[in-house]
């Protein structure tokens, strides 16, 4: 699933931004959200629009395409965690850029629809004179689950999140000169920009030369992914207006409270069940350890296409530190189980090195769906939850016990009502459309 | 009595508004480069009339008053002072609300400000460095960046009040993006300096000051010269569109009550801005042997460094400022300029209404700030019984009454709508219940700020306040507020503060 960037500049001396830089950075504090495919497009003084776009990551694209990046002074931008997933570029009959995370249900393939969707776009724009009007049309009108950015050759940068409001998107500014919008608040951190509040759902924000639009948006229900709470979005970001590192610390307080066990320490897997570890041990009093070290860089191996590449990640990232573990009866927390097998080459790591008893904790509901809106979880018969139980599961794994927060649970600790989240992933004989 | 106001903005509405409702009944006269439709009708209910007429002329301005036999005359923008227009008034011994010439250079130039300010030791100020052009500017910042870190964040203005020219703000904190910045920074020293070229009677060109973060807000006072009274706080919104992005207006809406301080600044840091400006006034008056009468006002914003800072001065009051400080005032405005004529401003006694928060909204054409020509010449349509049914007030901004009674957007900022209640987030709602009575009749769109006086806005500016008390409070507790203490590798201790003081007031009194 991607990471969108948009960036806006206005005033004089505006050519002198270089968007590109911008993007750069704002998609380096969004590779958390894959970093596959990373894509550009900007404009410049001649109106026209420059795409670019490759492999990843982000770091190494930048450095390979130093000298061939597209000029311009606004522009959008994409770190996408599928192969060859690039923002969608229409030429005709009105020129745009696109790059949408989440998915629309123009089509069962995600690449598809989102190209469909940018080809209806352009059409409207085309032949609807107010393009504000145009935009909350189109997402009024096609379902799914969505938010986009989107930078036309009149030098609009629009903005727009559906109304079921599923994927998240922010705005901030700077100075009078700089704007932007961003998938996360840590991507507008990163770029110097002051964050100034969410993308309303069923909201659209255009910024042209001379001002700043908005529609206002119909007060429908909105329906937040609760995996980007849990998983996705990254532990500094707040996520329309909740702030990660809090929500993460209490599903570790709350998987405390439901699911207490004896043991001498709580080990979190890195890195985004750590502060999930935490707040388990600060809710049951025993202590946190740290347990693995990591070799190379930061991978994030859920969101690695194949099974030898998320195995690669998983055992690069998690040597364990022996003297924390052995003879130790061991909480060990994670955030999400999928397949199983990265939990099982972990535990068994975890037992040769010394651990005596493994009690696995699970910082979400099991994963027994996939995700209509993009997020990648995948069908049904590759993922354990939906085939084993907890105590076949545990078996399966080496552990002596595991268990998944409930539904219940992680709506308390997320602290939105129920019907504000989407839970579609955890529910049973959900996940198809 | 007879007085004759100057300007024809939404803040000269105001004041005419106010003079129309004095027990003095004054006749009404006014001068302004467009036919404002508020003034006009005040002017006509008042026995007077209003002309257009260049407002920088002290010719036109001069034969008008005289004219009409004008008793007072009382300036509205800052350009009329800029061009000596009281001076000439007084020569003719026409008494005038407004500061003169060489007093309204605290406004006119930011440098000088800045320089009385340090001169003085005034509390408040930001460091600052005037340069003669691009090159002397981007040379000495990169030459002396690693010296004095505070070069790396910065606030860009031309040295003088200059045709249009902003502010840029640049902030090099993140040193992946520095080149970024450089390269933005340096094109608009390159460009400040074509425009100020035309000016070849001063020296500095470009200013270059410390950048500051805090909650801004303006204190307006009137002075008689020996005694500066406050008004009560307002904070106006700069930027064009919601929760402040965007270009650069004049102001696109305000906020004040329902009390003297706004709900994010405490009564003592009220204090410490008055004695702000007071130390202002007396230094300029000092220096050029003058004596200030009219209006004045500090752009302020709390900072961690100093407190209570200048950002800039107004040599007037501030539009929109103005309508919510006339909003709450209860004493006559006649009795307070007669005051200031009479230098007994001591004795009297501002009053001001404590029960109701006023919040302004201004409404634009589409294309300001940016496209000023295509924002102008627009028919408007206002249901002005809509709006007084809402509780609501109207004030004219830049529009033109025609001599069929139409009235034509100007390309600037139309009018402003003023609500009152208890509180800042009702009054707020009041107006922007009524906006849709204020439309253009050729169907050309119209924008304003919806989250000005929201209960979210307030928590942010609350949110701003509370970060940087605590910090320029430890400093005041532990006798470091002002000074700007750092430690360079190879340099050692500096403060440029300190330097400043050394500078502009030689090193004895530093």
């Amino acid at each position: 699933m991607p990471g969108l960037i948009g960036f806006y500049t206005f005033g004089e001396g505006r050519e002198n931004w270089d968007a590109s830089q911008f993007i750069h950075y704002g998609l380096s504090a969004l590779q958390g959200r894959g970093q596959e495919s990373i894509s550009l497009a900007t404009i410049g003084p001649g109106n026209t629009l420059h795409t670019l776009g490759g492999k990843g990551g982000v770091e190494e694209f930048f450095q390979k395409n130093k000298t061939t990046l597209p000029k311009g002074f606004i522009g959008v931008g994409q770190t996408s965690s599928y192969e060859d997933d690039y923002l969608v570029h229409v030429k005709t009959p009105y020129e745009l850029a696109l790059a949408l995370d989440g998915k629309t249900d123009l089509h069962e393939n995600r690449g598809e629809a989102t190209k469909l969707f940018a080809r209806q776009l352009s059409q409207l724009l085309h032949s609807e004179k107010e393009p504000l009007k145009a935009t909350s049309m189109l997402i009024n009108k096609i379902g799914g689950g969505y938010s986009f950015v989107a930078l036309t050759h009149k030098q609009e940068l629009i903005a727009g999140r559906n109304p079921l409001g599923v994927k998240p998107l922010e705005t901030g500014s700077v100075g009078f000169d700089i704007a932007a919008v961003a998938s996360e608040t840590c991507a507008l951190d990163v770029m110097g920009i002051d964050h100034t509040g969410p993308v309303e759902t069923g909201e659209v924000i255009i910024h042209t030369p001379e001002d700043i639009r908005g529609n206002t948006p119909a007060n429908s229900p909105s329906s937040f992914c609760s995996y980007e709470y849990v998983y996705l979005a990254r532990l500094d970001s707040n996520v329309h207006t909740l702030p990660i590192a809090k929500i993460r610390n209490s599903i570790g307080k709350e998987m405390a409270k439901a699911h207490p066990v004896k043991a001498d320490v709580v080990i979190g897997v890195p890195e985004t069940a750590l502060p999930i570890a935490n707040g388990y041990s600060q809710e049951s009093g025993i202590p946190e350890e740290f347990g693995f070290m990591r070799t190379g860089e930061n991978i994030r191996a859920a969101l690695k296409p194949t099974q030898k590449e998320r195995l690669l990640g998983v055992q690069l990232k998690l040597n364990p530190i022996k003297s924390a573990i052995k003879g130790k009866d061991i909480v060990l927390v994670d955030d999400s189980v999928v397949r199983g097998n990265t939990l099982q080459n972990t535990v068994f790591n975890l037992k040769r090195n010394g651990a005596q008893r493994i009690h696995v904790r699970i910082g979400s509901p099991a994963l027994v769906s996939p995700c209509p809106y993009g997020v990648e979880i995948p069908p049904r018969d590759e993922l354990v939850s939906g085939n084993l139980n907890e105590k076949e599961l545990a078996n399966t794994v080496g552990a002596d016990s595991i268990s998944f927060m409930t539904i219940e649970e992680l709506q308390h600790a997320i602290g939105l009502p129920r019907q504000n989240l989407c839970m579609r992933c955890f529910e049973k004989g959900a996940g198809t459309q | 009595m007879r007085i004759m106001g100057i300007g024809g903005g939404a803040r000269e509405h105001a004041i005419a508004w106010k003079l129309g409702l004095s027990d003095h009944k004054p006749e009404i006269f006014w001068i302004a480069e467009n036919r404002n439709p508020g003034i006009h009708k005040i002017c006509r209910d008042n026995q007077g009339e209003l002309r257009t007429g260049r407002t920088t002329d002290a010719k036109t301005i001069v034969r008008s008053a005289r004219g009409w036999g004008i008793d007072m005359v009382v300036v509205g923008p800052e350009e009329p002072g800029f061009h000596g227009i009281p001076d000439a008034l007084e020569k003719e011994g026409i008494h005038c609300i407004g500061a003169t010439q060489e007093l309204s250079v605290i406004e006119r130039s930011k440098a000088d400000l800045r320089r009385l300010q340090w001169e003085n030791n005034l509390p408040g100020k930001l460091l600052f460095r005037t340069f003669k052009n691009a090159r002397e500017a981007s040379d000495y910042i990169r030459k002396n960046i690693e010296s004095q870190p505070w070069l790396q964040n910065i606030v860009i203005k031309p040295a003088r009040q200059s045709g249009g020219k902003g502010v840029k703000l640049i902030e090099d904190r993140q040193v992946y993006l520095h080149d970024e910045k450089e390269r933005f920074k340096e094109a608009y020293f390159d460009s400040l300096q074509a425009s100020m070229a035309a000016y070849s009677d001063i020296e500095d060109k470009i200013l270059v000051e410390e950048k500051a973060w805090g909650p801004e807000y303006s204190l307006q006072c009137f002075t008689d010269g020996k005694t500066v009274l406050g008004t009560p706080l307002v904070q106006d919104n700069k930027s064009a569109h919601e929760f402040d992005s965007g270009p650069e207006t004049g102001g696109m809406g305000s906020i004040s009550g329902p009390d003297m301080t706004l709900p994010f600044i405490t009564r003592e840091e009220y204090d410490k801005s008055l004695k702000i400006v007071e130390g202002i006034v007396e230094s300029i008056q000092k220096k050029t042997g003058k004596s200030y009468h009219g209006m004045v006002g500090g752009q302020m914003m709390l900072t961690e460094n100093e407190g209570p800072t200048v950002i800039e001065m107004y040599s007037r009051l501030g539009d929109p400022e103005a309508l919510n400080m006339l909003a709450m005032l209860k004493t006559d405005i006649i009795d307070i300029f007669q005051a200031i004529v009479e230098r007994q401003l001591s004795k009297l006694k501002l009053e001001f209404t404590s029960e109701d928060a006023v919040v302004v909204k201004v409404v634009a054409p589409n294309g300001y700030p940016e496209k000023r020509d295509k924002a102008k010449g627009h028919p408007v349509q206002v249901l002005e019984t809509n709006i007084k049914r809402n509780g609501c007030y109207l004030f004219w901004g830049n529009a033109d009454l025609h001599e069929d009674g139409q009235v034509i957007t100007g390309g600037s900022r139309l009018l402003a709508l003023m609500g009152t209640d208890h509180t800042l987030p009702p009054a707020s709602a009041r107006i922007e219940k009524t906006m849709s009575s204020v439309q253009l009749a050729d169907g050309w769109g119209l924008y304003h700020r919806s989250d000005i006086g929201s209960q979210q806005l307030l928590a942010k500016r609350q949110d701003v306040a509370e970060r940087v008390r605590p910090l320029y409070t430890y400093r005041e507790e532990h006798g470091i507020l002002g000074s700007r203490m750092g430690w360079v590798p190879r340099v050692g201790r500096i403060d440029p503060s300190h330097l400043m003081l050394q500078e502009t007031h030689g090193p004895e009194k530093a």
